[in-house]
Protein backbone atom coordinates (compact mmCIF):
# COMPACT_ATOMS: atom_id res chain seq x y z
CA UNK A 1 0.00 0.00 0.00
CA UNK A 2 2.80 2.56 1.20
CA UNK A 3 4.98 1.71 -2.08
CA UNK A 4 1.85 2.20 -4.13
CA UNK A 5 1.19 5.77 -2.34
CA UNK A 6 4.95 6.43 -3.02
CA UNK A 7 4.87 5.24 -6.57
CA UNK A 8 1.50 7.57 -7.11
CA UNK A 9 2.61 10.44 -4.95
CA UNK A 10 6.24 10.93 -4.46
CA UNK A 11 8.02 9.06 -7.18
CA UNK A 12 7.32 11.31 -10.00
CA UNK A 13 9.04 14.19 -8.34
CA UNK A 14 12.13 12.41 -8.78
CA UNK A 15 12.49 14.22 -12.20
CA UNK A 16 13.12 17.66 -12.09
CA UNK A 17 10.89 18.76 -14.36
CA UNK A 18 8.39 17.79 -12.26
CA UNK A 19 9.90 19.25 -8.78
CA UNK A 20 10.06 22.41 -10.93
CA UNK A 21 6.39 22.50 -12.13
CA UNK A 22 5.49 21.65 -8.35
CA UNK A 23 6.94 24.85 -7.18
CA UNK A 24 5.83 26.75 -9.47
CA UNK A 25 2.26 25.38 -8.87
CA UNK A 26 2.56 25.79 -5.16
CA UNK A 27 4.74 29.40 -5.72
CA UNK A 28 1.08 30.12 -7.88
CA UNK A 29 -1.40 28.81 -5.80
CA UNK A 30 0.23 31.39 -2.86
CA UNK A 31 -0.22 34.50 -4.81
CA UNK A 32 -3.01 34.17 -6.98
CA UNK A 33 -5.72 32.42 -4.69
CA UNK A 34 -5.96 35.73 -2.73
CA UNK A 35 -6.31 38.21 -5.43
CA UNK A 36 -9.53 35.82 -6.93
CA UNK A 37 -10.75 36.62 -3.38
CA UNK A 38 -10.76 40.12 -3.63
CA UNK A 39 -11.95 39.72 -7.10
CA UNK A 40 -15.64 37.82 -6.32
CA UNK A 41 -15.58 40.30 -3.16
CA UNK A 42 -15.54 43.29 -5.51
CA UNK A 43 -18.66 41.76 -7.86
CA UNK A 44 -15.40 41.28 -10.57
CA UNK A 45 -14.83 38.03 -11.11
CA UNK A 46 -14.60 38.37 -14.61
CA UNK A 47 -12.03 41.52 -14.37
CA UNK A 48 -9.09 38.38 -14.09
CA UNK A 49 -10.30 36.97 -17.46
CA UNK A 50 -10.29 40.15 -19.39
CA UNK A 51 -6.67 41.04 -17.99
CA UNK A 52 -5.73 37.80 -18.92
CA UNK A 53 -6.56 38.08 -22.76
CA UNK A 54 -4.89 41.55 -21.85
CA UNK A 55 -1.63 40.69 -21.74
CA UNK A 56 -1.93 38.42 -24.59
CA UNK A 57 -0.25 41.17 -26.80
CA UNK A 58 2.27 42.10 -24.75
CA UNK A 59 3.62 38.29 -24.51
CA UNK A 60 3.63 38.06 -27.87
CA UNK A 61 5.36 41.00 -28.73
CA UNK A 62 7.74 40.11 -26.50
CA UNK A 63 8.17 37.09 -28.09
CA UNK A 64 8.39 38.15 -31.76
CA UNK A 65 11.42 40.58 -30.42
CA UNK A 66 13.60 38.22 -28.41
CA UNK A 67 12.20 34.71 -29.09
CA UNK A 68 11.11 32.56 -26.35
CA UNK A 69 12.88 34.31 -23.77
CA UNK A 70 10.39 34.15 -20.11
CA UNK A 71 11.61 37.81 -18.63
CA UNK A 72 11.17 39.37 -21.99
CA UNK A 73 7.60 37.70 -23.02
CA UNK A 74 6.25 38.97 -18.93
CA UNK A 75 7.59 42.61 -19.04
CA UNK A 76 5.59 42.66 -22.40
CA UNK A 77 2.09 41.27 -20.21
CA UNK A 78 2.52 43.28 -17.63
CA UNK A 79 3.27 45.92 -19.60
CA UNK A 80 -0.14 45.56 -22.12
CA UNK A 81 -2.31 44.38 -19.26
CA UNK A 82 -1.56 47.93 -17.29
CA UNK A 83 -2.19 49.49 -20.09
CA UNK A 84 -5.77 47.91 -21.63
CA UNK A 85 -6.39 48.53 -17.81
CA UNK A 86 -5.65 52.17 -18.39
CA UNK A 87 -7.15 52.64 -21.48
CA UNK A 88 -10.43 50.64 -20.26
CA UNK A 89 -10.21 52.90 -17.35
CA UNK A 90 -9.87 55.80 -19.08
CA UNK A 91 -12.16 55.25 -21.88
CA UNK A 92 -15.21 54.39 -19.05
CA UNK A 93 -14.29 58.20 -17.36
CA UNK A 94 -14.20 59.86 -20.60
CA UNK A 95 -17.11 58.82 -21.90
CA UNK A 96 -19.28 57.65 -19.28
CA UNK A 97 -19.43 53.69 -20.36
CA UNK A 98 -18.97 51.07 -17.94
CA UNK A 99 -16.04 50.06 -16.43
CA UNK A 100 -17.07 46.25 -17.15
CA UNK A 101 -17.96 47.39 -20.82
CA UNK A 102 -14.91 49.15 -21.95
CA UNK A 103 -12.81 46.77 -20.42
CA UNK A 104 -14.81 43.55 -22.29
CA UNK A 105 -14.25 45.56 -25.83
CA UNK A 106 -10.70 46.34 -25.09
CA UNK A 107 -9.89 42.51 -24.09
CA UNK A 108 -11.45 41.34 -27.46
CA UNK A 109 -9.13 43.53 -28.83
CA UNK A 110 -6.09 41.81 -27.41
CA UNK A 111 -6.83 38.47 -28.16
CA UNK A 112 -7.56 39.01 -31.74
CA UNK A 113 -3.83 41.46 -31.51
CA UNK A 114 -1.97 38.96 -29.67
CA UNK A 115 -3.09 35.85 -31.68
CA UNK A 116 -2.43 38.09 -34.82
CA UNK A 117 1.26 38.83 -33.55
CA UNK A 118 2.22 35.13 -32.14
CA UNK A 119 0.98 33.75 -36.02
CA UNK A 120 2.75 36.56 -37.79
CA UNK A 121 6.11 35.34 -36.20
CA UNK A 122 6.10 31.81 -34.72
CA UNK A 123 4.08 28.48 -35.79
CA UNK A 124 1.14 26.96 -34.27
CA UNK A 125 2.66 25.33 -31.73
CA UNK A 126 4.18 28.35 -30.73
CA UNK A 127 0.89 29.68 -30.07
CA UNK A 128 -0.41 26.80 -27.97
CA UNK A 129 2.25 27.24 -26.08
CA UNK A 130 1.42 30.98 -25.58
CA UNK A 131 -1.99 30.76 -24.77
CA UNK A 132 -2.32 27.19 -23.02
CA UNK A 133 1.49 26.97 -21.57
CA UNK A 134 3.42 24.36 -20.32
CA UNK A 135 4.26 23.59 -17.09
CA UNK A 136 6.61 20.81 -17.64
CA UNK A 137 8.73 22.84 -19.41
CA UNK A 138 9.22 25.65 -16.35
CA UNK A 139 13.11 25.96 -16.43
CA UNK A 140 15.17 27.40 -13.39
CA UNK A 141 15.14 30.84 -14.82
CA UNK A 142 11.37 30.77 -15.33
CA UNK A 143 10.63 29.06 -12.02
CA UNK A 144 12.49 31.86 -10.24
CA UNK A 145 10.95 34.86 -11.71
CA UNK A 146 7.74 32.66 -11.06
CA UNK A 147 9.08 32.65 -7.25
CA UNK A 148 9.99 35.99 -6.97
CA UNK A 149 6.76 37.48 -8.68
CA UNK A 150 4.40 35.48 -6.95
CA UNK A 151 6.75 36.66 -3.35
CA UNK A 152 6.33 40.35 -4.55
CA UNK A 153 2.18 40.00 -5.00
CA UNK A 154 2.34 38.36 -1.81
CA UNK A 155 4.32 40.79 0.29
CA UNK A 156 2.60 44.03 -1.60
CA UNK A 157 -0.67 42.53 -1.19
CA UNK A 158 -0.12 42.38 2.70
CA UNK A 159 0.85 45.94 2.45
CA UNK A 160 -2.59 47.23 0.78
CA UNK A 161 -4.30 44.22 2.75
CA UNK A 162 -6.13 46.52 5.15
CA UNK A 163 -6.73 49.58 2.81
CA UNK A 164 -8.05 47.17 0.41
CA UNK A 165 -10.23 45.46 2.79
CA UNK A 166 -11.30 48.65 3.76
CA UNK A 167 -12.20 50.33 0.02
CA UNK A 168 -14.07 46.93 -0.71
CA UNK A 169 -16.50 47.87 2.52
CA UNK A 170 -16.71 51.07 2.72
CA UNK A 171 -14.94 53.24 0.42
CA UNK A 172 -16.05 56.82 1.64
CA UNK A 173 -14.03 55.89 5.21
CA UNK A 174 -11.18 55.28 3.15
CA UNK A 175 -11.87 58.25 1.24
CA UNK A 176 -12.26 60.18 4.47
CA UNK A 177 -8.91 59.12 5.61
CA UNK A 178 -7.08 60.74 2.48
CA UNK A 179 -6.76 57.41 0.58
CA UNK A 180 -7.88 57.40 -2.45
CA UNK A 181 -9.51 54.46 -3.35
CA UNK A 182 -8.41 54.22 -6.76
CA UNK A 183 -4.91 54.20 -6.06
CA UNK A 184 -5.41 51.14 -3.77
CA UNK A 185 -7.79 49.91 -7.17
CA UNK A 186 -4.57 50.71 -9.01
CA UNK A 187 -2.14 48.76 -7.25
CA UNK A 188 -4.54 45.68 -6.90
CA UNK A 189 -5.48 45.79 -10.56
CA UNK A 190 -1.61 46.15 -11.28
CA UNK A 191 -1.03 42.87 -9.28
CA UNK A 192 -3.89 40.64 -11.03
CA UNK A 193 -1.85 41.65 -14.13
CA UNK A 194 2.01 40.30 -12.37
CA UNK A 195 0.24 37.31 -11.15
CA UNK A 196 -1.40 36.38 -14.44
CA UNK A 197 1.85 37.29 -16.16
CA UNK A 198 3.71 35.00 -13.87
CA UNK A 199 0.92 32.38 -14.60
CA UNK A 200 1.28 31.93 -18.37
CA UNK A 201 4.39 30.21 -18.43
CA UNK A 202 2.77 27.16 -16.30
CA UNK A 203 -0.93 27.92 -17.03
CA UNK A 204 -1.17 29.74 -20.24
CA UNK A 205 -2.49 33.26 -20.82
CA UNK A 206 -5.86 32.40 -20.96
CA UNK A 207 -6.05 29.56 -18.55
CA UNK A 208 -3.33 31.17 -15.64
CA UNK A 209 -6.79 33.39 -14.52
CA UNK A 210 -8.36 29.71 -13.53
CA UNK A 211 -6.38 29.30 -10.47
CA UNK A 212 -7.06 32.91 -9.54
CA UNK A 213 -10.86 32.28 -9.45
CA UNK A 214 -11.59 28.85 -9.11
CA UNK A 215 -10.51 28.50 -5.84
CA UNK A 216 -12.34 31.54 -4.65
CA UNK A 217 -15.34 30.86 -6.46
CA UNK A 218 -15.43 27.30 -4.58
CA UNK A 219 -14.07 28.87 -1.18
CA UNK A 220 -16.90 30.99 -1.12
CA UNK A 221 -19.11 27.85 -0.02
CA UNK A 222 -16.54 27.01 2.82
CA UNK A 223 -16.33 30.15 4.64
CA UNK A 224 -18.24 33.32 5.73
CA UNK A 225 -14.75 34.96 6.74
CA UNK A 226 -11.94 36.85 4.66
CA UNK A 227 -9.07 34.87 6.11
CA UNK A 228 -11.18 31.73 5.54
CA UNK A 229 -11.77 32.26 2.52
CA UNK A 230 -8.15 32.78 1.27
CA UNK A 231 -7.37 30.19 3.69
CA UNK A 232 -9.40 27.32 1.55
CA UNK A 233 -8.81 29.20 -1.72
CA UNK A 234 -5.12 28.32 -1.36
CA UNK A 235 -5.41 25.07 0.27
CA UNK A 236 -8.06 23.94 -2.84
CA UNK A 237 -5.24 26.05 -5.42
CA UNK A 238 -2.24 23.59 -3.89
CA UNK A 239 -4.68 20.94 -4.28
CA UNK A 240 -5.21 21.03 -7.15
CA UNK A 241 -1.62 22.26 -8.59
CA UNK A 242 -0.16 18.86 -6.98
CA UNK A 243 -2.93 16.91 -7.75
CA UNK A 244 -3.15 18.28 -11.47
CA UNK A 245 0.29 17.70 -12.32
CA UNK A 246 0.16 13.70 -10.76
CA UNK A 247 -2.87 13.23 -13.58
CA UNK A 248 -0.81 14.37 -15.82
CA UNK A 249 2.21 12.28 -15.34
CA UNK A 250 0.07 9.16 -14.58
CA UNK A 251 -2.49 9.51 -17.54
CA UNK A 252 -0.40 11.05 -20.41
CA UNK A 253 -2.52 14.07 -20.31
CA UNK A 254 -1.50 17.70 -20.70
CA UNK A 255 -0.82 19.37 -16.96
CA UNK A 256 -2.46 22.83 -17.68
CA UNK A 257 -5.68 21.75 -18.24
CA UNK A 258 -5.50 19.06 -15.48
CA UNK A 259 -4.45 21.40 -12.59
CA UNK A 260 -7.72 24.17 -14.03
CA UNK A 261 -9.91 20.89 -14.77
CA UNK A 262 -9.13 19.80 -11.22
CA UNK A 263 -10.09 23.04 -9.54
CA UNK A 264 -13.23 23.12 -11.47
CA UNK A 265 -13.88 19.77 -9.41
CA UNK A 266 -13.34 21.42 -6.48
CA UNK A 267 -15.37 24.21 -7.53
CA UNK A 268 -18.66 21.82 -8.25
CA UNK A 269 -18.02 19.56 -4.99
CA UNK A 270 -17.90 22.96 -3.33
CA UNK A 271 -21.30 23.66 -4.60
CA UNK A 272 -22.97 20.69 -3.84
CA UNK A 273 -21.40 19.89 -0.66
CA UNK A 274 -19.93 23.50 0.61
CA UNK A 275 -20.47 24.57 4.51
CA UNK A 276 -22.45 27.58 3.53
CA UNK A 277 -25.14 28.45 0.41
CA UNK A 278 -24.11 24.88 -1.12
CA UNK A 279 -26.86 22.45 -2.62
CA UNK A 280 -26.48 20.38 0.51
CA UNK A 281 -26.78 23.78 2.86
CA UNK A 282 -29.83 24.71 1.21
CA UNK A 283 -31.71 21.14 1.69
CA UNK A 284 -30.53 20.41 5.19
CA UNK A 285 -31.10 24.52 6.55
CA UNK A 286 -33.15 25.03 9.69
CA UNK A 287 -33.84 28.29 11.52
CA UNK A 288 -32.12 28.18 14.75
CA UNK A 289 -34.13 28.50 17.73
CA UNK A 290 -34.45 31.82 19.19
CA UNK A 291 -31.72 31.96 22.16
CA UNK A 292 -29.35 29.62 20.61
CA UNK A 293 -25.33 30.57 20.92
CA UNK A 294 -24.16 32.81 18.14
CA UNK A 295 -22.24 30.91 15.18
CA UNK A 296 -18.65 31.85 14.94
CA UNK B 1 -23.93 82.99 13.52
CA UNK B 2 -22.63 81.52 16.01
CA UNK B 3 -19.44 83.04 17.29
CA UNK B 4 -17.87 80.42 19.22
CA UNK B 5 -15.22 80.47 21.80
CA UNK B 6 -13.38 77.04 21.30
CA UNK B 7 -13.59 76.10 17.23
CA UNK B 8 -11.32 73.39 15.11
CA UNK B 9 -14.07 73.56 12.08
CA UNK B 10 -14.77 77.31 10.25
CA UNK B 11 -16.16 77.65 6.91
CA UNK B 12 -14.87 80.69 4.92
CA UNK B 13 -17.26 82.15 1.99
CA UNK B 14 -17.10 78.55 0.89
CA UNK B 15 -18.79 78.19 -2.37
CA UNK B 16 -19.41 74.30 -3.21
CA UNK B 17 -21.07 72.55 -6.16
CA UNK B 18 -22.11 69.40 -7.90
CA UNK B 19 -21.18 69.35 -11.56
CA UNK B 20 -22.15 72.84 -12.86
CA UNK B 21 -24.55 73.51 -10.62
CA UNK B 22 -23.86 75.63 -7.42
CA UNK B 23 -25.66 74.17 -4.60
CA UNK B 24 -24.22 76.62 -1.58
CA UNK B 25 -22.43 79.91 -1.76
CA UNK B 26 -21.21 82.63 1.00
CA UNK B 27 -21.19 79.60 3.58
CA UNK B 28 -19.65 81.72 6.66
CA UNK B 29 -19.41 80.39 10.32
CA UNK B 30 -17.64 78.01 12.66
CA UNK B 31 -18.39 75.08 14.10
CA UNK B 32 -18.09 75.08 18.41
CA UNK B 33 -15.85 72.21 19.87
CA UNK B 34 -17.94 70.11 22.13
CA UNK B 35 -21.56 70.92 20.50
CA UNK B 36 -23.42 68.56 18.26
CA UNK B 37 -24.99 70.86 15.36
CA UNK B 38 -28.07 69.97 13.57
CA UNK B 39 -28.22 70.54 9.69
CA UNK B 40 -31.82 71.14 8.66
CA UNK B 41 -33.31 71.77 5.24
CA UNK B 42 -35.36 70.39 2.77
CA UNK B 43 -33.98 67.75 0.61
CA UNK B 44 -31.72 69.16 -2.37
CA UNK B 45 -30.13 72.13 0.05
CA UNK B 46 -27.31 70.90 0.11
CA UNK B 47 -26.93 69.16 3.35
CA UNK B 48 -24.87 66.01 1.99
CA UNK B 49 -22.96 68.35 -0.20
CA UNK B 50 -22.10 70.83 3.05
CA UNK B 51 -20.65 67.63 4.57
CA UNK B 52 -18.43 66.35 1.76
CA UNK B 53 -17.52 69.55 1.71
CA UNK B 54 -16.39 69.86 5.12
CA UNK B 55 -14.63 66.15 4.52
CA UNK B 56 -12.76 67.52 1.69
CA UNK B 57 -14.35 65.18 -0.58
CA UNK B 58 -15.76 67.82 -2.64
CA UNK B 59 -13.41 70.97 -3.68
CA UNK B 60 -14.50 74.32 -3.34
CA UNK B 61 -15.47 76.50 -6.04
CA UNK B 62 -14.76 79.70 -3.56
CA UNK B 63 -13.49 80.46 0.02
CA UNK B 64 -12.32 77.42 1.83
CA UNK B 65 -12.75 75.09 4.87
CA UNK B 66 -10.25 75.49 7.70
CA UNK B 67 -10.14 72.39 9.70
CA UNK B 68 -7.03 71.84 12.98
CA UNK B 69 -8.57 68.32 13.65
CA UNK B 70 -6.31 65.76 12.41
CA UNK B 71 -7.59 63.64 9.17
CA UNK B 72 -7.29 60.33 11.08
CA UNK B 73 -9.58 62.12 13.76
CA UNK B 74 -12.83 62.84 11.64
CA UNK B 75 -15.07 60.18 11.00
CA UNK B 76 -18.29 60.34 8.30
CA UNK B 77 -20.85 58.29 8.94
CA UNK B 78 -22.62 58.46 5.95
CA UNK B 79 -26.17 56.88 5.17
CA UNK B 80 -26.08 53.01 5.37
CA UNK B 81 -26.72 51.86 1.58
CA UNK B 82 -22.60 53.17 1.56
CA UNK B 83 -21.49 49.85 2.83
CA UNK B 84 -21.20 46.70 0.99
CA UNK B 85 -23.43 44.60 3.08
CA UNK B 86 -21.98 41.54 1.42
CA UNK B 87 -18.36 41.87 2.06
CA UNK B 88 -17.33 39.10 5.14
CA UNK B 89 -16.90 40.93 8.00
CA UNK B 90 -17.91 40.84 11.29
CA UNK B 91 -18.99 43.54 13.76
CA UNK B 92 -16.11 43.32 16.04
CA UNK B 93 -14.03 43.33 12.74
CA UNK B 94 -15.95 46.59 11.51
CA UNK B 95 -15.91 48.02 14.69
CA UNK B 96 -11.99 47.35 14.76
CA UNK B 97 -11.10 48.61 11.32
CA UNK B 98 -11.84 52.54 13.28
CA UNK B 99 -8.06 52.12 15.01
CA UNK B 100 -6.33 51.20 11.72
CA UNK B 101 -5.95 55.15 10.26
CA UNK B 102 -4.08 55.80 13.63
CA UNK B 103 -2.96 52.23 14.20
CA UNK B 104 -0.93 52.22 10.35
CA UNK B 105 -1.62 49.34 7.76
CA UNK B 106 0.99 47.12 8.46
CA UNK B 107 0.42 46.86 12.45
CA UNK B 108 -1.42 43.58 14.12
CA UNK B 109 -3.68 44.45 16.51
CA UNK B 110 -2.76 44.01 20.17
CA UNK B 111 -5.00 42.78 23.06
CA UNK B 112 -5.36 46.54 24.39
CA UNK B 113 -7.40 47.11 20.90
CA UNK B 114 -9.39 44.13 21.32
CA UNK B 115 -10.24 45.00 25.00
CA UNK B 116 -11.13 48.72 23.83
CA UNK B 117 -13.35 47.33 20.93
CA UNK B 118 -15.11 44.84 23.27
CA UNK B 119 -15.96 48.08 25.64
CA UNK B 120 -17.18 49.65 22.51
CA UNK B 121 -19.29 46.52 21.75
CA UNK B 122 -20.86 46.50 25.24
CA UNK B 123 -21.28 50.75 25.59
CA UNK B 124 -23.44 50.42 22.43
CA UNK B 125 -25.20 46.46 23.55
CA UNK B 126 -23.52 45.02 20.79
CA UNK B 127 -21.33 42.81 22.44
CA UNK B 128 -23.73 39.73 21.51
CA UNK B 129 -23.12 39.81 17.96
CA UNK B 130 -19.44 40.37 17.77
CA UNK B 131 -19.36 37.86 15.30
CA UNK B 132 -22.30 38.05 13.20
CA UNK B 133 -21.49 39.38 9.87
CA UNK B 134 -22.67 42.59 9.02
CA UNK B 135 -25.30 41.37 6.23
CA UNK B 136 -27.38 39.85 8.83
CA UNK B 137 -27.68 42.93 11.08
CA UNK B 138 -30.93 44.91 11.37
CA UNK B 139 -30.63 48.55 10.44
CA UNK B 140 -30.19 49.42 13.78
CA UNK B 141 -27.80 47.40 14.91
CA UNK B 142 -25.49 48.14 12.09
CA UNK B 143 -25.77 52.05 13.17
CA UNK B 144 -24.76 51.20 16.38
CA UNK B 145 -21.60 48.85 14.77
CA UNK B 146 -20.77 51.95 12.40
CA UNK B 147 -20.82 54.47 15.70
CA UNK B 148 -18.39 51.40 17.60
CA UNK B 149 -16.13 52.23 14.00
CA UNK B 150 -15.82 55.86 15.16
CA UNK B 151 -15.19 55.25 18.83
CA UNK B 152 -12.74 53.08 18.14
CA UNK B 153 -11.35 55.91 16.02
CA UNK B 154 -11.25 58.72 18.78
CA UNK B 155 -13.16 60.51 16.34
CA UNK B 156 -12.87 64.25 17.38
CA UNK B 157 -14.72 65.78 14.28
CA UNK B 158 -18.12 63.66 13.32
CA UNK B 159 -20.45 64.03 10.47
CA UNK B 160 -23.18 61.92 10.51
CA UNK B 161 -26.21 61.75 7.63
CA UNK B 162 -29.27 60.91 9.14
CA UNK B 163 -27.90 58.39 11.36
CA UNK B 164 -31.64 58.04 13.14
CA UNK B 165 -33.20 57.03 9.46
CA UNK B 166 -34.98 53.41 10.27
CA UNK B 167 -33.63 52.93 13.58
CA UNK B 168 -35.65 51.70 16.45
CA UNK B 169 -36.22 53.56 19.26
CA UNK B 170 -34.18 51.63 21.94
CA UNK B 171 -31.53 52.29 19.10
CA UNK B 172 -32.01 56.23 18.87
CA UNK B 173 -31.68 56.69 22.25
CA UNK B 174 -27.92 54.77 22.77
CA UNK B 175 -26.59 56.44 19.96
CA UNK B 176 -27.83 59.81 21.33
CA UNK B 177 -26.54 58.89 24.88
CA UNK B 178 -23.23 58.33 23.22
CA UNK B 179 -23.11 61.31 20.83
CA UNK B 180 -23.36 63.20 24.06
CA UNK B 181 -20.48 61.56 25.86
CA UNK B 182 -18.47 62.12 22.95
CA UNK B 183 -19.52 65.98 22.88
CA UNK B 184 -18.62 66.52 26.42
CA UNK B 185 -15.21 64.72 25.59
CA UNK B 186 -14.74 67.61 23.40
CA UNK B 187 -15.53 66.43 20.44
CA UNK B 188 -17.22 68.64 16.95
CA UNK B 189 -20.31 66.72 15.98
CA UNK B 190 -22.59 67.43 12.99
CA UNK B 191 -25.55 65.48 12.29
CA UNK B 192 -28.51 65.88 9.17
CA UNK B 193 -31.54 65.68 11.07
CA UNK B 194 -34.67 66.08 9.78
CA UNK B 195 -36.92 65.46 12.74
CA UNK B 196 -38.14 68.16 14.98
CA UNK B 197 -37.95 66.06 18.04
CA UNK B 198 -34.43 63.80 17.21
CA UNK B 199 -33.13 67.96 16.90
CA UNK B 200 -34.85 69.03 20.19
CA UNK B 201 -33.49 66.27 22.34
CA UNK B 202 -29.94 65.91 20.80
CA UNK B 203 -28.88 69.34 18.97
CA UNK B 204 -26.80 72.51 21.19
CA UNK B 205 -26.98 74.29 17.60
CA UNK B 206 -28.56 74.12 14.03
CA UNK B 207 -27.43 74.84 10.80
CA UNK B 208 -30.52 75.87 8.43
CA UNK B 209 -30.23 75.87 4.53
CA UNK B 210 -31.70 76.57 1.88
CA UNK B 211 -31.66 78.42 -1.46
CA UNK B 212 -27.95 77.92 -1.19
CA UNK B 213 -27.21 79.69 1.72
CA UNK B 214 -27.09 78.92 5.42
CA UNK B 215 -27.99 80.17 8.62
CA UNK B 216 -26.92 79.34 12.23
CA UNK B 217 -29.17 79.14 14.70
CA UNK B 218 -30.34 77.62 18.09
CA UNK B 219 -32.98 74.79 18.76
CA UNK B 220 -35.16 76.67 20.47
CA UNK B 221 -35.52 79.36 17.92
CA UNK B 222 -35.97 76.75 15.23
CA UNK B 223 -38.13 75.08 17.45
CA UNK B 224 -40.47 77.74 18.31
CA UNK B 225 -41.40 78.41 14.64
CA UNK B 226 -41.62 74.43 13.96
CA UNK B 227 -44.58 72.00 15.30
CA UNK B 228 -42.79 68.98 17.12
CA UNK B 229 -42.15 65.71 15.27
CA UNK B 230 -42.86 67.41 11.84
CA UNK B 231 -40.13 66.95 9.00
CA UNK B 232 -37.98 69.94 8.46
CA UNK B 233 -38.23 68.68 4.30
CA UNK B 234 -42.28 69.31 4.45
CA UNK B 235 -42.00 72.71 6.28
CA UNK B 236 -41.48 76.35 6.09
CA UNK B 237 -38.17 77.21 7.36
CA UNK B 238 -37.80 80.76 8.13
CA UNK B 239 -34.40 82.53 6.54
CA UNK B 240 -34.38 86.26 6.50
CA UNK B 241 -33.03 87.68 3.41
CA UNK B 242 -32.74 84.43 1.62
CA UNK B 243 -36.43 83.22 1.46
CA UNK B 244 -37.61 80.03 2.49
CA UNK B 245 -37.29 76.26 1.51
Amino acid sequence: MLALLHEWLIAPFDYGFMRRALVAGLALSLAAPPMGVFLVLRGMSLIGDAMAHAILPGVALGFLVAGFSLPIMSLGGVLSGLLVAVLAGSVSQMTGQREDAAMASFFLISLAAGVMLVSLGGSSVDLTHVLFGSILAVNSTALILIAAISSLIVVILASIFRALVVECLDPLFLRGQGVHGGLVHGIFLGLVVLNLTAGFQTLGTLMAVGLMMLPATAARFWSKRLEGLIGVAVGIAMVASSGGLLLSYHLGIPSGPAIILLAGVGYMLSALLGRHHSLRARLQRQAAPLGAPEPH
Amino acid sequence: MSRATATRLRLHDLQLAQGNRTVLEHVEGSFRDGAITALIGANGTGKSTLIQGIMGMLKPIAGRVECSVPRERRAWLPQQLALDLSFPMSVEELVMTGSWPSHGALTGYCASHYRRGREIMARLGISHLAHRPLGELSGGQRQRALIGRTLMQEAELLLLDEPFANVDAETVDVLMTVLRDMAQAGATIIVVLHDMEQLARLADEVVLLASGHVQWSSPDAVLKTQAPHAAAASLSIAMPGVGTC
